[in-house]
């Protein structure tokens, strides 16, 4: 299974082109929503509706199937083991040994698969539909202190190439007859000094340069700073975010406030 | 005034046995292109990074001494104020380009001096089409290649809008096609907006016939500096701060050992084959 | 093309219609069949994006052709790993921080050695001889990290040379070196291709593959374009330009001084200089 460093998955759908921090706050109060609904066929509406803005963020077909197969799976471990944990309740569908397989515990287990189902996806959406440029600038412009958004950036940028670095000592050690694949965990866990050390190595000696190109280039001269692209709420992200308040507020008021069992 | 003014500069890193650099005087005139030759050790990059005030206000060390960029010293104006006049770029561009698209990379520097955001728009820019990446704006540096991100670090230190840009081995990744499309963008902006040019290098070959002057380091102390024509002359200083001479230089050395005179004087290809084709024509004498 | 005298009856290294593409879809290598015979001093040229690093890297098995047979010493490299490939094919790297990572020079010259299993006293022969032959047996003790980039270099290559392999691959080693150095690895490369090892080396440094390679294979676009020797690839303008290479300036100056009858085959500064001096002779 090939990891994705970065998931976003570029496009133009109108998921695309809402305010990043619209999506952020929205995937939060989604996410709480998914929290507050305790009953299965109002959180399987909430996962369909998620599925749906899912599909229609139009990322990659690798993409999605990385994600779905992800989610699904772990949904599907969450069914089957439930019931195995929690033998509460009545009736009782089936025994096994010290294992009691009972009804409502099956109905617990689907229940928190569908909740977890609904978090991963709306993050996903997130990822696929933001790019990671937009999603810091939205942090720093929400209250992220500059320098953490900085260092966040700086990290997710050298990702990739730390990613290669690693690669490229693994193969200059295999190519000195070490088999890293081989051997006992401590044999391999030896090994791996090899890689280690010069991946530290060479992270500090880029560091090392990238601080005098930062103080090369002003960095932290002044306590003010102008932003060259300032992330900007127009009509339709406000429409956006009433949207996604109205989602969580009126189920949450029918269930708190008018007691309806959702 | 000068770009740069050095006065019997010493320059000694915690630990070390001995001067990085040592009593160095230097001058660089305004609009000029100086090519700075050592081998490992001669102090270049030392002396690359006192141009902005990395020494001695950023890197540990003890420095004695003047140095004055366009009349500012050193010593008495902080990283930020040199920047402005002064542009740095490394080698390894890889190192030196962090943000997540060009265009922000090449913002950041105005950014960070608080440059009105119109302003800011119109340098990056032109700095982009200035080093040939027009419309790269949202290309994230890791997808480039290793020239286009050289070019992108040049235009990251453009956008400061310095007078003087200093490049400490450029040509260290490039091949030599690379090298020479670098060199020619370099000698474009000297033209065009009479920028001071700072390149150090490890090789003479490429970079000889662009300079206006060449300085040789060796150990730390400036050896000879001269104009390209009067330094290339006589290969074996070169060869004694061990730089290999450009192959013109050693051409005219082995050719002079040969058949005596007269000497090649011309230090581009084209000036050395109008000479050797006009001596040969000359040779064919009277019958 | 020239064809070249063999060394031996088999190649001791084969690309037989080699493809290779990367994970992302660019297709490096496109029908590249090479025979590398025993002893050669090879050079391998083109400009970046070339594929010369990529079929470089298919020598010890560090990457897999999608198509085609890779085989050393004729034997299939599908099914050897890269340490055992390391065997018979040293690799050493653009980068010699990618590689460091011992206490003392010692130890990392001797990590090869020990890792292909040589006994004891055999390892730290071979690693002393390499480490003579770099001219830096003087820095036995010091610990890699703390050398310059031109004793990382040398460290780096003399690890390779310690494993005693039958080729040499060297991925741009002249980068960061200044002129004594790099003089001192191309002899060292010169000694070991005299003992009978087969030298192919990654550049893009003309001036040294006039110098020291007898064959050049010039690489375009993932597929071999020239691959004859030096003295004729050079009198090929035409397709190393068109390759991405342009050849050293003395060669360049032969080429503009054809009409006095100085010799295409021109490689250094010397013979350049003597071919002047002749023609010149001639005239008068």
């Amino acid at each position: 299974m090939t990891g994705f460093v970065d998931l976003y998955s570029e496009g133009d759908t109108f998921l695309h082109r809402i305010d990043a921090r619209v999506k952020i706050i929205a995937v939060l109060l989604l996410s709480v929503l998914a929290f507050l609904l305790s009953s299965v066929y109002p959180l399987t509406l909430l996962l369909t509706f998620i599925f749906i803005l899912l599909f229609l963020a139009r990322a990659t077909l690798s993409r999605t199937w990385f994600a779905l197969r992800f989610v699904i799976r772990f949904m599907v471990l969450i069914v089957v083991l439930w019931p195995i944990f929690d033998p509460s309740g009545t009736p009782v569908w089936a025994t096994f040994g010290p294992v009691k397989i009972t009804e409502p515990a099956v109905w617990r287990g689907i229940t928190s698969a569908v909740r977890v189902g609904c978090l991963a996806c709306v993050w996903y959406i997130l990822m696929f539909t933001t790019s990671q440029r937009d999603l810091v600038r939205a942090l720093v412009k929400m209250g992220l202190r500059f320098d953490f958004g900085l260092a966040l950036a700086i990290s997710l940028r050298f990702l990739p190439t730390f990613s290669a670095t690693i690669d490229s000592i693994k193969d200059a050690e295999r190519a000195r007859g070490m088999e890293l694949d081989k051997g006992g965990l401590l044999k391999r866990s030896k090994n791996y000094v090899a890689v280690l050390v010069p991946t530290i190595v060479s992270a500090l000696r880029s560091a090392d340069t990238l601080s005098l190109a930062l103080h090369s280039r002003a960095y932290g001269a002044r306590a003010d700073r102008t932003y060259l692209r300032e992330p900007k709420m127009r009509p339709k992200d406000a429409v956006a975010l009433s949207i996604v308040i109205a989602i969580l507020v009126v189920p949450v008021f029918f269930k708190y406030a008018l007691g309806v069992p959702l | 005034m000068n770009a740069l003014r050095m006065r019997d500069v010493s320059v000694r890193y915690p630990d070390a046995d001995r001067d990085s650099l040592e009593g160095v005087t230097l001058d660089i005139a305004k609009g000029e292109w100086a090519l700075l030759l050592g081998a490992n050790g001669a102090g270049k990059s030392t002396l690359c990074m006192l141009m902005n005030g990395l020494i001695p206000h950023v890197i540990k060390c003890s420095m004695r001494g003047q140095v004055e960029v366009f009349g500012k010293d050193v010593a008495s104006h902080s990283v930020a104020t040199l920047s402005t006049k002064v542009g740095i770029v490394f080698q390894e561009p890889e190192n030196q380009l962090f943000c997540m698209s060009a265009e922000e990379e090449v913002a950041f520097g105005p950014e960070n001096l608080a440059v009105d955001r119109e302003e800011i728009a119109a340098r990056v820019e032109w700095a982009l089409e200035t080093v040939g990446l027009k419309g790269f704006n949202d290309r994230p540096p890791a997808s480039l290649s290793g020239g286009q991100k050289q070019r992108l670090a040049i235009a990251a230190a453009l956008s400061m809008r310095p007078d003087m840009l200093v490049l400490d081995e450029p040509a260290y990744a490039l091949d030599p096609i690379g090298r020479l499309e670098l060199y020619s963008l370099l000698a474009d902006l000297k033209k065009k907006h009479n920028m001071t040019v700072l390149v150090v290098e490890r090789d003479a070959e490429e970079a000889a016939s662009f300079a206006d002057r060449i300085v040789l380091m060796s150990e730390g102390r400036v050896v000879r500096t001269g104009s390209p024509k009067e330094v290339l002359a006589d290969p074996s200083v070169l060869r004694s701060i061990g730089i290999p001479p450009p192959q013109l230089s050693e051409f005219g050395e082995a050719l002079y050992a040969r058949v005596g005179a007269p000497k090649v004087e011309g230090i581009t290809l084209e000036e050395v084959v109008g000479e050797i084709s006009a001596m040969l024509r000359a040779g064919r004498g009277p019958g | 093309m020239i064809p070249l005298p063999t060394f031996d009856e088999t190649p001791i290294a084969a690309l037989r219609n080699i493809d290779f593409s990367y994970d992302d879809g660019t297709v490096a290598l496109q029908g590249v069949t090479l025979d590398i015979w025993r002893g050669e001093h090879i050079a391998l040229v083109g400009g970046n994006g070339s594929g010369k690093t990529t079929l470089a890297k298919h020598l010890n098995g560090l990457l897999r052709p999608s198509r085609g047979r890779v085989l050393v010493k004729g034997k299939d490299t599908a099914k050897q790993s890269v340490a055992a490939l390391s065997r018979t094919v040293g690799y050493a790297f653009q980068n010699p921080d990618h590689q460091l990572f011992c206490p003392t020079v010692a130890e990392e010259v001797l990590f090869g050695p020990k890792n292909l299993g040589f006994a004891e006293a055999e390892a730290v022969e071979k690693a002393g001889r390499a480490l003579k032959m770099l001219s830096i047996d003087h820095l036995k003790d010091k610990a890699p990290l703390s050398l310059s980039l031109g004793d990382r270099r040398r460290v780096s290559v003399a690890s390779v040379i310690a494993m005693d392999p039958e080729v040499l691959v060297l991925d741009e080693p002249s980068t960061g070196l200044d002129a004594r150095e790099a003089a001192e690895l191309m002899r060292a490369l010169d000694g070991l291709n005299k003992d009978g090892k087969t030298v192919i080396l990654i550049t893009h440094e003309m001036r040294l593959v006039a110098e020291h390679s007898e064959r050049v294979v010039v690489m375009a676009h993932g597929q071999v374009s020239l691959d004859c020797r030096t003295r004729v690839a050079f009198s090929e303008p035409e397709t190393l330009r068109q390759s991405g290479v342009i050849p050293p300036v003395a060669v360049q100056l032969a080429q503009r001084l054809l009409e006095f009858d100085v010799s295409p085959e021109v490689l250094t500064v010397d013979e350049l200089a003597e071919e002047v001096a002749r023609v010149r002779g001639a005239r008068t």
